[in-house]
């Protein structure tokens, strides 16, 4: 009985939905958004179910005398101060984001927006070092991952395509390098030969490689977002549809029951 | 030589941290900048504001909030300047609460610089709970979910309002995204009320929007710091999208060149072992 | 002659619209005609067109209505304020200045409400078909085991937490932006449980800050029961799940925190992501865990394909729970996806044959798949 009846509405409001999406006609052409509507009322009152848990959860590291204490005090005064200045900006202006309100002068625009802005702003620096840890010629494809975000990354920017003669040039004499090097230990001359006429190919591409990527290098860019990534991405969104269509099965039949109590 | 290897492919990120601060600020401190070409897609979107009539509302919806600011919030002004020069009237509301004070401050700034009157060019309707909600009920009628504006006048006295229902007297829909709003406005302001919509994203969210401008589901789109530096040009009002160009140009290259450091570093001890 | 050029231009009337011609709005819940006309020959030089409107009371058409002032080279108007079954007529009037002509009245148009909407014909198809496919296979499942390829990333799982309890530090699970309505979070969800079993076994902790409080109170029971059926309620803490904010980067600097002052030894971050993705992603592989995510936004699986050991991409995700349950219902329908993904790509392959054709040959018929999976 305890799980029987979240399963029968799950599964009536589930049944119901999906053959609204075929019905126009009233009740079922505006189901959609009826229980949309439903939903987010009823997900404003959690809210203070979560507000609820966060306190208790710092409340109980300040009266443990816990190590951290001092941050979950400043956390509790925060958040005070926050609703105290935000009722009152409410109150006296009728809403606390109307212009002349000290809420969105002072703590909005000079505490709140620098915060987030810092913490998106972290981005810059975390995925240039996650770019130089990732971006190794493992294998085939991560050279091809590789090759892909270097022609992207400076074909996506101004004057990038100034800057990828050098590039070209420093990656083909390193292949020069590495084909030398392979070559040198080679008894059979056949090998030997394969790996000094690579390396000649390789220096001889610089230039041709060069003039190419300087006149092409955007369009190129512009071919690896638009066409094998949005390729890609798409089919990605099938599968994931598909998957998300198999799970809202499972949800609907029963058969996934995680969410339950 | 080996331990020469090691430490290229394994540099402290303290060291690409400091190399990336200082190849972003010094630019920025600078303020030089280079000549760059408009990408199509930008294009697209400045065109189609051109060519809309004296007089014509254009909705704008922010959806983003201030984590997404450096990237937007140019845009939005250089847009608004456009707009307001084309005198085409300007309608905003939102669906990040959060981010909705950011849009009021440009809009009132950039309204007061063009000496724009509010009611009469443009109005701040303010934020709804519901995001699919409210755009379907806006493609029916307006006014069920925004009859009052922000300060709570009632929407009907609004002269700019007076003959504003649904989409179909909206010319343009301007969508500031952050995530994924832009979606839910293609798939029910575009799909199933037919409007005209250019969509304006972060870097991040962009290559998720250009299915829809390839399927010319949208009129234009304009991505990242890039696409706002864009439009800067094309409307010969550059600002900080501008010069914050050189600094990107700089910090992609810096990157690049970590990368094949740590490549060089990856393969030779591949090779010792 | 140029006076006589000037009264012809000023004092007589533009050519009216012709052609007009109203129906009722197919595939929608009613109230709605559209109007759909042929442009004044005189469009050029009009001010507007005005859209009249008449309604029949009691046998008799009622006075014209003004609808709406239209722009010149609009032939075009969706009226959406019809009451159904009720007669609607209509007419349409070219204005330039002061004075205007009147087209011809419409034929009559009644809106009404329809039962089905034809244009989703496709997807209801396709529907039956994945039911199709799923009993058919539910009903493979009783008789026989059904095969799923590794998913390294679900292997890892006790690999994980093995490693966390031989470093003596906590596991982290982060659920996400998503809220309980949305399917990567059920997703999970359900590897939490997992998760929380194993940790159960194993007798190490496991830490979940929230981002939305109904994903909280959910978790916390889900955590419960994780401990409760390895055997071990007595480990459950309540405090280790715990809501921690609602907003993106308040949720992902407290993610860093904890991170940075508890080292957990292995991460998991199942769930819908946004930007902060990169963020967790990194600072989890600076304190050196070992990290296992997994996420259906596609705009953050480069991020953490790149700073994260182990990736579930998209589907995967949703596979996890039938992978790890090997419940036969779940694997059914895992199998019964991928018969359906087959089918689309033959009919994709097939799409791409036929708009070729009606490229080459500039013949439309050859649009007829295309059009029959046009979904408004």
């Amino acid at each position: 009985m305890k799980k029987g009846v979240p399963l029968f509405i799950t599964f009536i409001s589930g049944f119901i939905l999906i053959v609204a999406l075929f019905i126009p006609h009233e009740p079922f052409g505006s189901l959609q958004e009826r229980f949309n509507d439903w939903y987010i009322i009823v997900s404003g009152f959690t809210l203070i179910l979560g507000i609820d848990s966060l306190l208790a959860y710092h409340y109980r590291k300040i009266k443990r005398k816990e190590k951290e204490a001092p941050y979950s005090f400043a956390l509790l005064l925060t958040f005070i101060i926050t609703l105290l200045w935000g009722i009152y900006s409410g109150i006296k202006h009728g809403n606390p984001f109307a212009p002349t309100s000290t809420f969105l002068r002072y703590f909005y625009t000079y505490v709140f927006v620098p915060l987030q802005a810092t913490m998106f702003s972290l981005l810059a620096f975390f995925i240039a070092s996650a770019a130089y840890r990732a971006f190794r010629a493992r294998g085939l494809n991560a050279t091809l991952l590789l090759i892909s975000a270097g022609i992207v990354m400076l074909g996506r920017v101004p004057k990038g395509e100034d800057f990828s003669p050098y590039f070209i040039a420093v990656t083909f004499i390193l292949i020069a390098i590495v084909c030398i090097l392979e070559a040198l230990p080679r008894i059979s001359i056949y090998e030997r030969v394969l790996f000094f006429g690579l390396a000649i190919i390789s220096l001889i591409l610089i230039f041709p490689i060069g003039i190419f990527l300087k006149t092409k290098l955007p369009l190129l860019s512009d071919w690896i977002m638009n066409v094998p990534q949005l390729g890609a991405k798409r089919g990605l969104f099938i599968g994931i549809s598909l998957g998300a269509i198999a799970m809202a099965l499972r949800i609907i039949l029963g058969i996934e029951r995680t969410y339950l109590k | 030589m080996k331990e020469f290897f090691e430490k290229i492919s394994k540099i402290d990120r303290r060291i690409i941290y400091l190399l990336v601060f200082i190849s972003i600020t010094i630019p920025l401190l600078i303020k030089k900048g280079f000549e760059f070409e408009a990408l199509p897609e930008v294009k697209n979107a400045y065109e189609f504001i051109e060519k809309l009539p004296t007089g014509s509302r254009v909705l704008i919806s922010i959806d983003y909030d201030a984590a997404s600011m450096p990237e937007l919030q140019p845009l939005l002004e250089v847009m608004l300047v456009h707009l307001f020069k084309k005198d085409l009237k300007v309608i905003m509301m939102g669906h990040w609460p959060l981010g909705l004070p950011l849009g009021q401050i440009a809009l009132e700034k950039i309204a007061k610089e063009m000496k724009k009157e509010y009611g009469r060019d443009y109005v701040f309707l303010g934020y709804r709970p519901g995001i699919a909600a409210v755009m379907l009920n806006m493609g029916k009628e307006i006014r069920m979910v925004f009859d009052v504006d922000y300060k709570g006048t009632p929407i009907d006295s609004l002269p700019l309002m007076k003959n504003v229902h649904n989409y179909n007297d909206i010319a343009l829909l301007i969508g500031f995204e952050a995530g994924a709003v832009g979606d839910y406005w293609v798939q029910f302001a575009q799909a199933r009320y037919g409007q005209k919509i250019i969509l304006t994203s972060t870097a991040v969210v962009a290559p998720d929007l250009y299915p829809y401008f390839q399927a010319k589901q949208i009129e234009g789109l304009i991505g990242g710091l890039r696409g706002a530096a864009d439009y800067e040009n094309l409307l010969k009002r550059r600002g900080f999208a501008y010069s914050g160009m050189t600094a990107q140009t700089i910090i992609h290259v810096i990157i690049l060149i970590f990368i094949i450091i740590g490549n060089i570093g990856f393969i030779a001890l591949r090779r010792i072992k | 002659m140029i006076k006589i050029i000037l009264f012809l231009f000023l004092y007589i009337p533009p050519l009216p619209p012709s052609n007009i011609k109203a129906n009722d709005y197919p595939n929608d819940a009613g109230g709605k005609i559209e109007i759909k006309w042929e442009l004044s020959p005189s469009d050029s030089i009009i001010d507007n067109y005005i859209i009249f409107r008449q309604e029949e009371i009691e046998g008799k058409w009622s006075l014209p209505e003004t609808l709406e002032i239209l722009p010149r080279g609009t032939n075009y108007f969706l009226d959406s304020n019809c009451k159904n079954k009720v007669k609607y007529r209509y007419f349409i009037r070219a204005i330039k200045g002061e004075i205007w002509s009147d087209s011809e009245f419409s034929n009559v148009a009644v809106a009404h409400a329809e039962w089905f909407h034809k244009k989703r014909t496709s997807v209801l198809i396709l529907l039956i078909i994945i039911l199709a496919f799923l009993l058919y296979f539910v009903r493979r499942a009783k008789k026989e085991e059904l095969f799923i390829r590794k998913i390294t990333g679900l292997d890892a799982i006790d690999e994980a937490v093995g490693r966390s309890t031989e470093l003596g530090r906590p596991l982290l699970f982060i659920l996400g932006l998503g809220t309980i309505a949305e399917i990567p979070t059920i997703a999970g969800l359900s590897i939490l449980k997992r998760v929380s079993k194993k940790a159960g076994e194993y007798e190490v902790d496991i830490i979940v800050p929230c981002y939305d409080p109904v994903v909280f109170v959910a978790a916390q029971e889900t955590v419960k029961e994780g401990f409760i059926e390895a055997g071990r309620p007595d480990l459950y803490k309540e405090g280790n799940v715990f809501f921690l904010s609602y907003d993106q980067f308040g949720y992902a600097a407290g993610c860093d925190g904890i991170m940075v002052r508890e080292r957990p030894g292995a991460i998991f971050l199942q769930g819908y992501f946004y930007a902060e993705s990169l963020i967790l992603a990194e600072t989890g592989n600076s304190i050196g865990a070992i990290q296992i995510s997994g996420t259906t936004a596609v705009t953050q699986l480069p991020f953490f394909i790149a700073a994260t050991d182990y990736t579930l991409i998209g589907e995967e995700m949703y596979a996890a729970s039938a992978y790890l349950t090997r419940d036969p219902l779940s694997l059914a329908t895992i199998k019964g996806e991928d018969y359906v993904k087959a089918l689309l790509i033959i009919i994709v392959i097939a799409g791409l044959i036929l708009e070729t054709i009606a490229f080459l040959t500039k013949n439309s018929l050859f649009h007829f798949l295309k059009n029959f999976f046009e979904v408004i």
